[in-house]
């Protein structure tokens, strides 16, 4: 008897957000099948892959990374250097030297840096805050000011700090935002109604579910995922048919395999390509379980996920 | 005495009237095609544009626009005809003030603020939608004096309430001065009332920003204003018509009005309130508006912090001791009404720790009284069992127990530090309010140390308690209207969702139906959300549509089905944490409870963590169920395949702690005295056969039942 395919589209779909402005804009989402599934019906938005840089500038320890960015010092010459990598569909700025226990640069200078690297780049913009809920909210309120217009992606609004970020970043400056949650998809749907009730539409918000390199506990986060995809889909939940953003950057490159020497390990390999490995092992992962987009830091990860993308949509 | 309906009608013709010289002599100066605009908004004319859902670019569109505020003046003497001439109003001295900006792009000249800008709506509109700024008030007129102007202002800036004013006030901080401007959130306005307009303006453009309100649509407006917008006015006598006009405006949109000019004045609920005494105007606006302000910090001289929670203060390093188990001690929350209550009041009526000898033994009773317009008196055990962690987090103080079972020690070097009675005020005050946020507007606390009064308050707080215990025992499954699922445990057990009811707790024990209940009343988005009971398809096995479809909704379609009074068909699933799981017997038809303490054999042949494996992970095993201790004496249990009358086996410490219950609810459901004796436990035996041998010689009604399978 000849195979007959049986395409299992939903009648769901999920949002699609779009970031960046102009032709090199973005979008995320939209599709109505379960990650990867073209055969069951036309993938509307492929994933798209973004490249990281940090506005304390790159390891240049790695020789294939310090190469790549080589002359490249301010973060808007990184970000030119950057939109350039092959794959790479937007660009996210980390403002690592933020963090108040860090550089604890202040938010006038982040926001300055903000500007500079907008200006500089042709791809869309997101920018990752420190992590600190208390001075990202205060960024987030003054880079959505500075960037009227840029529709970029910020990353992200958690539970303690989603009000001021949503507030400001989307109904005031008319940004996009990231709603982070820790792995659970009952949280992921809490700050979702949340961030709706403060009359917040769901094609401002992406989902940033929680992250772990590949290896770490990773199941956790594929499965929090592919959960979250399948509520939107087969159960047609509102609250949960946002794209999914998934930066894996800062986890991949902070695991034993991307952080040991090569003279303790030497049958192991040279570190970059290690933590290049992990980084794409962990984004491809997160692509096979719905994450509409991944955020990288190698070049090499960008060109390497991006052929991965493209020879299987 | 003048109508208000008329007083609002005549200040909005002087206004209008104001408005049309005004325009008149805008036109003869600057010619009919001169642009009128506000500096620095995309919003043109923001209340022109509100209201009438019109641009107004140049003089003769002004007039046009002002022949339409007039028509909105001239309505009936009644409720709405008064709100559209309050919005004519604002439009006439919206007309006044961009009459003088189309003469000059800065006509206070940094002496008063005028009009605002789209960048600081957006700048004050974001605190004020997140919450941040709880509300701002508008203050109208000269204060009786000086001091008592400033004092109302830094009243007002102390609980982060954003200040505008107008007209006289202004002189008054000046004299004292008060340092104004937008970064310490007292504006001055304007000196005159129709600056009011730049107000209005300013939230009618937080509406079309933050809301997407549409230009043109007044109910929409009133709609944002009145649910988002946390605004009110402060009037000071004499309060003339025009003043009242604009009042009329405020109040059409949701911000009450507050002034102690009693002359010619109509009160209106909620909404025009006279209040004489100024010094009140603070609290008496706050509560008309339903403001509620935020408490971000404990006034304790230690350190607060979860990290304190199991510190234990040995005997040794104790200053003071209070041992509910020897003296009187207790703890108690009562709600009040609002106007009992003065917020953060605290009252320590007897001697404070440092009267006592160091180490001596005394007493100390706590009442928290709270008010709230959500607040329900279900709330108040649930509130006061949280004391103890309240308590127990504070830097250097023991807390055990709770109601008057209480032992509190406080250490040297807490009482070395400052710490006193007092101090167990602020923070319940503290956490109660934050923690209760959402129901609990005001909160006071009396502390209690004199024994002789404490025996007496004791014995009240007693009757309470009993009180309490019998309401929680007269609710039923068929007396309330909603149940209540949790789904707290998801993080590690995805599938698994709780259905508690008041006769069937959480399988934790941790989480009852009233918890449930509270928990949902203060995080309406949280892990308990209400689930009907309309659609009941069995109600013997507790089958009911509504709870199914929660089920399949809230297991993201793990679970199809679920019967709250089951073990055989479709019983409710487990995450991991259940007290107690018991599972059928089938030599004597009956069934084994084993709690999460017994760690010996059951006569099933498995110990509690053998059963626990086929039990837990939110997966439906028919014949084995994991619930809470109080489920059991419920005459919910396993209702469907006859009640409690099936236990066959419990561990005897089990049994010690569910026996009275159970007895009674043996002795109510079957007319059996002493039910637990017929009960076998580990002392009896493990074996199944033996078992079976107990049962028959104690009588056991289970040996008459039905067979279970």
């Amino acid at each position: 008897m000849p195979f007959a395919p049986v395409p299992q589209a939903f009648k769901s779909s999920l949002k699609e957000v779009v970031i960046g402005a102009g032709e090199s804009a973005v979008a995320l989402g939209g599709e109505n099948v379960l990650p990867l599934y073209s055969f069951d019906a036309p993938i509307k938005n492929r994933p798209k892959v973004g490249i990281e840089i940090s506005d304390l500038g790159p390891d240049r320890s790695l020789p294939e990374l310090a190469k790549f960015y080589e002359g490249a010092s301010s973060a808007a010459e990184l970000a030119a250097r950057a939109c350039a990598a092959p794959g790479a569909d937007f660009v996210c700025l980390w403002l690592e030297g933020a963090d108040p226990n860090g550089e604890d640069r202040d938010v006038a200078d982040c926001v300055k840096i903000c500007r500079e690297v907008a200006e500089a780049s042709p791809l869309p913009l997101a920018v990752q805050g420190c992590g600190s809920p208390d001075k990202d909210a205060r960024l987030f309120e003054k880079i959505a000011e500075a960037l009227q217009g840029r529709n970029v992606l910020l990353l992200s609004a958690k539970e303690e700090n989603y009000k001021g970020i949503a507030v400001a970043a989307v109904t005031a400056y008319g940004q996009k935002i990231a709603a982070e949650s820790s792995v659970d998809i009952n949280l992921a749907k809490q700050l979702n109604v949340l961030i709706s009730q403060l009359g917040i539409a769901g094609d401002s918000t992406v989902m940033h579910l929680g992250a772990s390199a590949a290896g770490y506990g990773f199941e956790y986060i594929a499965s929090t995922t592919d959960r979250v995809r399948l509520a939107a889909l087969a159960q047609n939940d509102a609250a949960l048919q946002m794209p999914v953003i998934a930066p894996v950057a800062a986890d991949a490159w902070s695991v034993k395999e991307s952080v040991m020497s090569e003279d303790e390990f030497p049958e192991w390999g040279p570190v970059e390509r290690r933590g290049a490995d992990m980084e794409i092992c962990t984004a491809s992962a997160m692509i096979a379980a719905g994450a509409n987009a991944v955020i990288v830091r190698h070049p090499r990860s960008a060109a390497a996920v991006a052929e991965l993308i493209s020879a299987l949509l | 005495m003048k109508l208000l309906f008329d007083r609002v009608f005549d200040g909005a013709g002087e206004m209008l009237a104001m408005a049309e010289k005004e325009i008149a002599a805008a036109t003869a100066e600057l010619g009919e095609a001169a642009p009128i605009s506000m500096p620095n908004t995309a919003y043109s004319l923001a209340c022109h544009n509100a209201y009438l859902g019109k641009q107004i670019r140049n003089v003769s569109e002004l007039a046009r626009g002002f022949s339409e505020a007039k028509e909105w003046a001239s309505g009936e003497r009644r409720l709405g005809g008064a709100f559209n001439a309050g919005f004519a109003t604002f439009m006439a001295a919206e007309a006044i003030e961009a009459c003088k900006y189309a003469r000059s792009p800065d006509p206070y000249g940094g002496e008063y603020h005028g009009h605002m800008s789209d960048a600081e709506v957006r700048e004050l509109g974001v605190p004020l939608v997140t919450g941040d700024i709880p509300g701002f008030v508008v203050i109208i007129g000269s204060a009786p004096s000086d001091e008592e102007a400033v004092e109302l202002i830094r009243g007002y800036q102390s609980r982060a309430i954003f200040v505008f004013l107008i007209g006289g006030i202004i002189g008054q901080a000046r004299r004292q001065n008060l340092n104004m401007g937008f970064p310490v959130r007292v504006v001055a306005v304007g000196p005159d009332i129709w600056c009011a307009a730049h107000i209005i303006s300013f939230v009618n453009r937080a509406a079309m920003i933050f809301g997407a309100v549409k230009p043109g649509d007044r109910e929409a407006f009133d709609h944002y204003t009145f649910h988002r917008i946390r605004a009110f006015v402060n009037a000071f006598r004499p309060v003339p018509d025009i003043v009242v006009a604009s009042g009329g405006g405020a109040i059409a949109m949701g911000f009450p009005v507050v002034t102690d000019d009693a002359a010619d004045m109509w009160p209106v609920p909620k909404s025009l309130i006279i209040q004489q005494n100024t010094a009140d105007f603070i609290e008496t606006s706050l509560e008309a508006r339903d403001i509620k302000i935020k408490v971000s910090k404990i006034d304790i001289p230690v350190a607060y912090s979860t990290a304190f929670e199991g510190e234990i203060v040995r005997r040794a390093d104790m200053r003071a001791d209070m041992d509910g188990s020897r003296s009187d001690c207790f703890e108690l929350v009562v709600s009040k009404e609002a106007h009992e209550i003065e917020d953060h009041s605290i009252e320590l009526i007897g001697p404070d720790i440092d009267e006592a000898e160091p180490g001596a033994r005394t007493s100390i009773g706590f009442v928290c009284e709270v008010a709230g317009k959500a607040m329900q008196s279900d709330f108040e055990p649930v509130f006061e069992r949280k004391f103890h962690n309240f308590i127990n987090c504070v830097e250097g103080v023991m807390h055990t127990g709770q109601r008057d079972t209480i032992h509190i020690r406080v250490s040297k070097a807490a009482f070395d530090a400052g710490f006193r009675a007092r101090h167990f005020g602020e923070v319940l005050y503290a956490k109660v309010k934050s923690e209760y946020e959402s129901v609990v507007d005001k909160c006071a606390v009396k502390i209690y140390t004199v024994p002789e009064q404490l025996k007496e308050l004791r014995a009240k707080a007693t009757e309470i308690y009993n009180r309490r215990d019998e309401r929680l025992g007269s609710l039923t499954d068929e007396s309330v209207d909603v149940f209540y699922d949790c789904i707290l445990c998801q993080s590690f057990s995805p599938a698994h969702v709780c259905i508690v009811t008041p006769e069937r707790l959480g399988l934790c024990g941790a989480v009852s139906w009233l918890d449930a209940k509270a928990t949902n009343e203060l995080d309406a988005n949280g892990p308990c959300q209400r689930v009907s009971k309309q659609r009941v398809v069995d109600e013997n096995i507790g089958i009911w549509e509504d709870v199914n479809e929660r089920v399949r909704e809230a297991s993201h379609g793990s679970l199809e089905q679920v019967t709250l009074y089951s073990i055989m068909v479709d019983p409710m699933t487990s995450c991991g944490c259940f007290e107690c799981i018991c599972g059928i017997e089938p030599f004597s038809n009956g069934v084994v409870i084993v709690n999460r303490e017994h760690d010996g054999m059951t006569p099933l042949g498995m110990t509690f963590s053998e059963m626990a494996s086929m039990t837990g992970g939110g997966v439906q095993t028919p014949g084995f169920m994991g619930h809470g201790k109080q489920f059991i004496s419920s005459a919910k249990f396993m209702k469907a395949e006859g009640g409690p009358a099936r236990i066959v086996w419990m561990p005897k410490a089990l049994k010690e702690t569910v026996g009275a219950k159970l007895n009674g609810t043996a002795a109510r459901l079957y007319g059996i005295d002493d039910f637990v004796s017929m009960i076998a436990d580990e002392t009896v035996t493990e074996d199944a056969e033996a078992l079976l041998e107990f049962l028959g010689g104690s009588g056991h009604p289970v040996l008459g039942m039905e067979p279970l399978l």
